[in-house]
């Protein structure tokens, strides 16, 4: 994802037909192209045969950090370090820490999810490259690095054509 | 949109097997014997097991058309080919009115306030005389029961007539109809609990205690409704309108609200805990003490942690036989959490379980089976005609 790659792309109007081609390019062995779409498509993960991501183990580890960080800071606060007694209740009372080891299950869980979605999606990207800027409007793209197995541009050309791409071009990185 | 759905359609006419019929009647007559036999052995026993059924089936009853409703009012396409078993389950609603009449004839023993001795033993009972009487409280029940009746006529209604017509305006008219029940519900369910279950203690009062059944009743709903999507798509009546997708989903709610149900008992909590005022604490005390302490942690970790642990993971929630254990367990829960909120203001705050309570349970069951078989059996399984049908076919779940 980080680096940048020539390759080729291919343009399409319709978002069938980029899904399909998807499907194509996925039952051809390709494994590195990525399908670009300016909202997103029914179905277009299993298509391009993207597997689940990482961020639910992410979130989970995260929130158990979370949950156990909050107890050990509670714990250590309000009955190791500076015990108080508070209504009579003993230092040590389960429930009264619970909010916070909910909220900063909470807080973890959430912005490590977010973290781990950035880093999946490679984003913010500074100066991003741009293959067409309608991609981001009403159009849609395959694009195939050069070290994508069996990579020949002329064939993909014509390949992608004979899936009804409006056009085919060479893009120098992205 | 996926415009693909090569996948079959099919919805079969649901025909009950003969054995299927004969649980059924076999179930509602084990309810009524134990009813009989229980008021001739013990009568409170058996009005105390008459309350904690009823109230538990009523909440499937209502947690039906409470989905329905919202399915209606944020005009959901997802889910417009399981709405239909939703509707099913409101078949249940009639019965409150007539269940809950038979109840106020047992209002002598089940409230404590309504006895002379015990109103006139604590001011703080005397105070809420004007509220907690007999009359008003019928007047409340016929009220709630009616209501309830009302919308289920018109909202279900709708959905049924749209099999006939096709008439989008009725998909436009139980848009308004359900915002007013959703409105009615939140108020007439709050006095429901209330006097129903929190009146049973009558000097202790919780101000979150209705939406603490609200909790448990959405829970249970969805256990109910993965229950019915699982072993109607196992007995082949209904292919590619309800797969496991709109599974995934109604399981996903059923997680969400295992969350709620937690967040909105430990708020119940908490705060009496941390106030730590006599008749606010008297609840809990009672429900920590005579072995009660084992069921109130049972409830902790049965209704909320294993569930929601066991319905973490992705692929547990698309695994029938792991949801259909869930759900039961869930269901189980909801029994037992009924049961934790009548049963210690009875007999001396001792745990008292035994055939009458699930006697009279397996007749409500049975009348709960009966209303769905009665249902299913005329009208179909799939609201083929409404509008929104297509989305619900093409329904898929990204992960």
């Amino acid at each position: 994802m980080a680096k940048l790659m020539p390759g080729l792309a291919a343009i399409f109007t319709d978002e069938h037909q980029v899904l399909e081609a998807a499907r194509k390019s996925r039952d051809l062995g390709m494994t590195k192209f990525e399908a670009i779409s300016p909202y997103p498509i029914h179905g277009m993960e299993d298509a391009c045969g993207i597997k689940r991501s990482s961020i639910p183990y992410v979130a989970f580890v995260a929130g158990m950090t979370g949950l156990l960080g909050a107890l050990a800071l509670v714990w250590y606060t309000s009955v190791y370090d500076w015990p108080i007694n508070v209504g009579g209740k003993p230092p040590f009372s389960l429930p009264a820490f619970i909010p916070i080891m909910f909220e900063l299950t909470v807080l973890f869980a959430a912005l490590s999810s977010v973290g781990a979605l950035f880093y999946h999606c490679g984003i913010p990207r500074v100066d991003p490259p741009t293959i067409d800027p309608d991609l981001t409007c009403h159009k849609f793209a395959i694009f195939v690095p050069e070290n994508e197995s069996g990579y020949e541009a002329k064939k993909l050309e014509t390949f992608y054509k004979s899936l009804g791409a409006e056009s085919v071009k060479k893009v120098e990185a992205y | 949109m996926a415009s693909h759905s090569t996948h079959e359609l099919q919805v079969k006419p649901f025909e009950p097997s003969s054995l299927f019929k004969v649980v059924i009647l076999a179930l509602i007559a084990v309810g009524v014997l134990s009813f009989g036999l229980g008021l001739w052995l013990s009568e409170e026993r058996t009005w105390t097991s008459y309350l904690v059924s009823f109230f538990y089936f009523s909440c499937l009853g209502l947690g039906g058309l409470f989905f329905a409703a919202i399915q209606h009012v944020v005009k959901a396409g997802w889910s417009s080919s399981v709405r239909r078993y939703a509707e099913a389950m409101t078949s249940f609603i009639p019965f409150i009115l007539f269940g809950g009449l038979i109840l106020l004839l047992g209002a002598k023993t089940l409230f404590p306030w309504t006895h002379e001795d015990v109103i006139n033993s604590s001011s703080l009972i005397k105070a809420k005389t004007a509220y907690l009487n007999i009359p008003f409280m019928a007047t409340r029940i016929v009220i709630c029961a009616l209501g309830w009746f009302a919308f289920k006529w018109f909202i279900v209604g709708n959905s049924i007539n749209q099999d006939q017509s096709g008439d989008h305006n009725l998909t436009l008219k139980n848009v308004s109809l359900s915002i007013a029940f959703i409105a009615f519900f939140a108020l007439s369910f709050s006095f429901f609990s209330v006097d129903l279950l929190m009146s049973l203690l009558p000097t202790w009062y919780s101000t979150i205690f209705g939406v603490y059944c609200f909790a448990g009743l959405f829970q249970s709903t969805f256990a109910v409704l993965a229950l019915m999507i699982i072993f109607i798509r196992r007995a082949g009546l209904v292919k590619g309108y309800v797969t496991v997708e709109h599974q995934h989903d109604i399981v996903k709610f059923m997680k969400g609200f295992t969350v709620f149900w937690a967040y909105i008992a430990f708020s119940q909590f908490m705060l009496i805990w941390y106030a730590n005022i006599p008749e606010e604490t008297e609840y809990y005390i009672m429900r920590s003490q005579n072995g009660w302490l084992a069921i109130s942690f049972l409830l902790l970790i049965f209704r909320f942690i294993v569930p929601f642990l066991a319905l973490l993971p992705r692929g547990l929630k698309r695994n029938d036989n792991h949801v259909i254990a869930v759900s039961v367990l869930i269901l189980v829960m909801q029994y037992l959490d009924i049961y934790w909120m009548v049963y210690p203001n009875y007999n001396d705050g001792m745990i008292k379980f035994g055939l009458q309570e699930i006697g009279i349970f397996m007749g409500f069951l049975g009348l709960f089976l009966l209303g769905i078989t009665l249902f299913f059996k005329k009208y179909s399984l799939v609201a083929l005609k409404d509008p929104r049908l297509h989305e619900a076919i093409n329904h898929h779940v990204t992960y």
